[in-house]
């Protein structure tokens, strides 16, 4: 009965009511849509510092993550069964050096990267990112495939001699040439500015590191799960390896990650203190108008309790209504966003934050929590501003509220 | 500059009587010791590090303080290997890929030839006297100690500089090296002094890094001449390739 | 024992620093079956004691016997229970719930009562059709003329079988034809069902049916015939 009462109280003022469910509507909408294109600005971030660098899980000898010592390495051919655990999807064998690039007239320092280029596609995605020239290949003996902004620095193409220069593992001076593949731009700075990827022989052997590598990159199927993979890959290391997942590598990320969810309770409370105040304004001049009618209600012997909980009741519908339609109206909104999106690159550029890349587009993903959280806050909202009114109705002396007019 | 050399002679002459006011020219004449107006100088560099010891046989020229080559001539692999300094620039030759590569500011930090000695050093140690400020610290009869703090507005990678100098005949013994934290990096002793080609100077000095004790470079010079006939043109990049 | 006693009952509201005496030191006693009639001007004190009998209010001083129970000093959860069970309400501007319609206003506390759908539906067709009400169950009460309403809001006072009718000015929004049906009606209902009534009342026609006068001036009593 209640329930039917407060359904027929918040139809009395159609114009009223409608105005408030499309604030309530389009707010829970657009932060559904919100949180999808901050979600897709997480997940970008996430996958450029992992899938274009790191990988999600690393193998290496203890400590090698620290500093990355030359000789903190650790033979090719150990037989690993992390390589082989079902969540693996792939895996990329490593051997890095820092040195000198140079070509012409122009040096700068870089990080190479000695991988073997099926194995290495397994894990990262920079094939994906070229932006001249071609990925390396299996049988090529030193091809490079050098970030953009080094290629400028350095004003080669593809095609180009280089010469890199580095100290050897037995002390010599480790030189020799590589020719330009192709030129990676991720848009993550570090990476397209200092990042050549060689092949794992030649570097091996310039290092006189013969069958040595310093990593082993993973692709898992679940990134945001690392962590525990992590943990249970341990337990089959040989002593003197050890796993480590993107958010032990990269932990401003993780605390990126961690700190979304503050974030996004900070803007639904925002977002929704606004439509509460509007839901609030609403349901007291609804109840303030009834005053006369909660006065016969509660002569004719209802009680304050049942006056308090209809009055509820009237937001909760409200709040309901507003979900139904929120919720559906922001995962469609999302999934356009997610299937389509917005391109922004004509007017933004790329930013590197925490080790990862925000690239300029406006992109969702759909995320359980990120429909859940503003669902449960929208009905929370409603009961709290309903609650005032109800209070308010339910004090009213029948007396003086019947005399109202 | 006649002036200059009778001050230095008697400096020299007179070591007990040094002042505040000189104490840049005596770190001068220390840092020049091994470079005089020109020198031609055979040498050995041991580098030992946790994971390698290695020796190279190396020739080097220099001409004023602006002006030096040095070129490895063993072992073979690193046979040509070349190194040439002028004014604040560095180059590298790589014989292996026949490149001159020139060494960018920002590795000016990097070890030179693997040893513990950085390009930094080759570039701007004999700059110490012109960005430095020094102090007397302790003064007996046979020795100083001196205090080097950067200049204010210098550019230089090292916090506090101290050096210990014997008075008779003038020789660095050892020269201690802070980091801005002041913090002790690293050591350089001197010794096995012999005069040689008309001056006396230690033949052996170490670089010890403060935080890895196992490793050091040493260098000694084997042979030694100063003065000798070189002019500017001969510190060029075709020199630095080994062609004459 | 009669249905309804107040002893010595007084009603003092502040208004602004001033004290108002609405009703002053008034002892009245009704029988169960009565059909009686607080008459008086404005002002006279009449709602005010048809409100503290209704437990709508409380006396600020003496007692107020209902049904054998002192209802004077009683919380307002006990209060509204006592208004459910026993009082039925009759106000001069209708009250009708506005959302719901005829059958759904009269049927209202008994639902409140938690008496189940069948036996409100049985009372809610007898009451209709006694109160000539047949047809409109389905209407809303601003499809209804005055007197339909007023007719629902007997229907709604006489639901749930009170002890006591309560009508505050029952006819003042009426015109009189209409009044003296409704009158009409609600002696009929006092006849066959005992339910006792009270009205408030200046209207002569409504004084000139009732079975007890009881006229107020000034809070106090003014004659009991």
């Amino acid at each position: 009965m209640l329930w039917q009462l407060a359904l027929r109280n918040i139809w009395r003022n159609r114009r009223r009511t409608l105005l408030t469910l499309s604030a309530m509507v389009i707010s829970s909408a657009l932060l559904i849509l919100c949180l999808g294109v901050f979600s897709g600005m997480l997940k970008d971030m996430l996958a450029s510092a992992t899938e274009q660098y790191f990988g999600h899980l690393v193998i290496s000898a203890k400590g090698y993550q620290d500093d990355r010592d030359m000789f903190a390495n650790f033979p090719a051919d150990l037989d690993l069964p992390a390589l082989r655990h079902p969540q693996v999807t792939g895996y990329s064998p490593r051997l890095r050096s820092f040195g000198l690039l140079s070509f012409a007239n122009n040096s700068a320092p870089v990080e190479l990267l000695g991988i073997r280029p099926q194995h290495e596609q397994q894990v990262t995605s920079l094939q994906d990112h070229l932006q001249s020239g071609r990925y390396l290949r299996e049988e090529e003996r030193n091809g490079a495939v050098i970030g953009a902004g080094l290629a400028k620095r350095l004003a080669v193409q593809p095609g180009d001699e280089l010469v890199f220069v580095t100290q050897a593992a037995d002390g010599s001076i480790g030189n020799d040439l590589l020719q330009v593949s192709g030129i990676f731009s991720t848009g993550d700075q570090g990476h397209d500015n200092s990042l050549v990827l060689v092949p794992l022989g030649w570097l091996q052997q310039l290092l006189v590191l013969p069958g040595k590598l310093h990593e082993i990159s993973l692709r898992v199927e679940q990134p945001r799960q690392a962590a525990i993979l992590a943990g249970q890959l341990t337990g089959g290391m040989p002593p003197e390896l050890e796993v480590l997942d993107w958010g032990q590598m990269l932990p401003e990320m993780k605390e990126v990650v961690a700190s979304y969810d503050v974030s996004r309770m900070i803007i639904v409370t925002i977002l929704y203190i606004a439509t509460g105040l509007g839901i609030l304004n609403t349901f007291f001049m609804s109840v303030l108008e009834r005053t006369r009618e909660f006065g016969v209600l509660m002569a004719v012997g209802m009680r304050p309790g049942q006056i308090r909980l209809m009055v509820l009741l009237e937001t909760l519908a409200m709040g309901l209504i507003s979900l139904i339609f929120g919720v559906g109206l922001g995962v469609l909104l999302s999934l356009y966003m997610a299937f389509v999106g917005i391109d922004l690159s004509g007017s933004l550029t790329p930013i590197t934050y925490a080790g990862g890349t925000i690239l300029p587009r406006l992109h969702a993903v759909l995320e359980t929590a990120n429909i859940l959280v503003p669902a449960v806050v929208l009905l929370l909202v409603c009961l709290l501003a309903g609650f005032l009114p109800a209070n308010r109705a339910a004090r009213m002396q029948p007396v003086v509220a019947i005399r109202e007019e | 500059m006649p002036i200059l050399r009778c001050f230095l002679l008697f400096l020299l002459l007179y070591p007990a009587t040094v002042s505040a006011f000189d104490l840049a020219e005596l770190i001068r004449k220390v840092e020049q010791q091994y470079n005089g107006d020109s020198s031609e100088i055979e040498l050995e560099m041991t580098i030992k590090t946790g994971h390698w010891e290695r020796q190279l046989k190396m020739e080097s020229w220099s001409l004023g303080r602006e002006r030096f080559l040095v070129r490895i001539l063993a072992p073979a692999k690193e046979k040509g290997v070349a190194t040439l300094k002028v004014d604040r620039e560095v180059w590298n030759y790589l014989p292996k890929v026949d490149r001159v590569i020139r060494i960018p500011p920002s590795m000016m930090g990097g070890a030179w030839m693997g040893s513990h000695i950085t390009n930094d050093d080759l570039v701007k140690a004999n700059h110490i006297d012109e960005d430095y400020d020094f102090t007397l610290l302790e003064e007996d009869e046979r020795r100083w100690v001196i205090e080097g703090i950067p200049k204010p507005e210098a550019a230089v990678i090292w916090g506090k500089i101290i050096y210990r100098l014997q008075k008779e005949p003038l020789v660095p013994i050892e020269v201690e090296y802070f980091d801005e934290e002041d913090v002790l990096v690293r050591r350089i002793v001197f010794d096995d002094v012999q005069a040689v080609s008309g001056r006396t100077i230690p033949l052996r000095m170490q670089v010890l890094p403060v935080e890895k004790p196992e490793e050091k470079t040493i260098m000694h010079y084997r042979k030694v001449k100063f003065d000798i006939d070189l002019q500017e043109e001969y510190f060029s990049l075709g020199r630095l390739k080994g062609r004459r | 024992m009669p249905l309804i006693e107040l002893k010595s009952v007084s009603k003092i509201y502040p208004l602004g620093n001033q004290q108002v005496v609405a009703v002053e030191d008034l002892s009245l006693q009704i029988e169960a079956g009565e059909f009686t009639v607080l008459a008086g001007p404005s002002g006279s004190g009449k709602t005010t004691l048809l409100n503290m009998i209704g437990c709508l209010d409380r006396p600020s001083n003496g007692e107020v016997w209902l049904d054998a129970e002192e209802v004077g000093q009683a919380d307002s959860k006990t209060l509204s229970q006592i208004r459910l069970n026993k009082i039925g309400f009759i106000f001069q501007s209708f009250n009708l719930v506005p959302v719901l319609t005829a059958a759904e206003n009269a049927e209202f506390t008994m639902m409140l009562m938690g008496i189940g759908k069948k036996q409100r539906r049985q009372r809610i067709v007898d009451l209709f059709a006694q109160l000539g009400l047949q047809g409109l169950e389905d209407r809303k009460p601003n499809d209804l003329s005055g007197g339909q309403q007023q007719r629902v809001a007997i229907a709604r006072a006489m639901a749930a079988e009170p002890a006591v009718v309560l009508a505050d000015e029952p006819t003042a929004s009426l015109d009189t034809q209409t009044s003296e049906e409704l009158l009409a009606l609600m002696k009929e209902l006092n006849r066959e069902q005992g339910t006792t009534f009270i009205f408030s009342s200046h209207d002569p026609l409504v004084i000139s049916h009732a079975q007890r006068v009881v006229s107020l001036r000034d809070g106090r009593l003014e004659s009991d015939r």
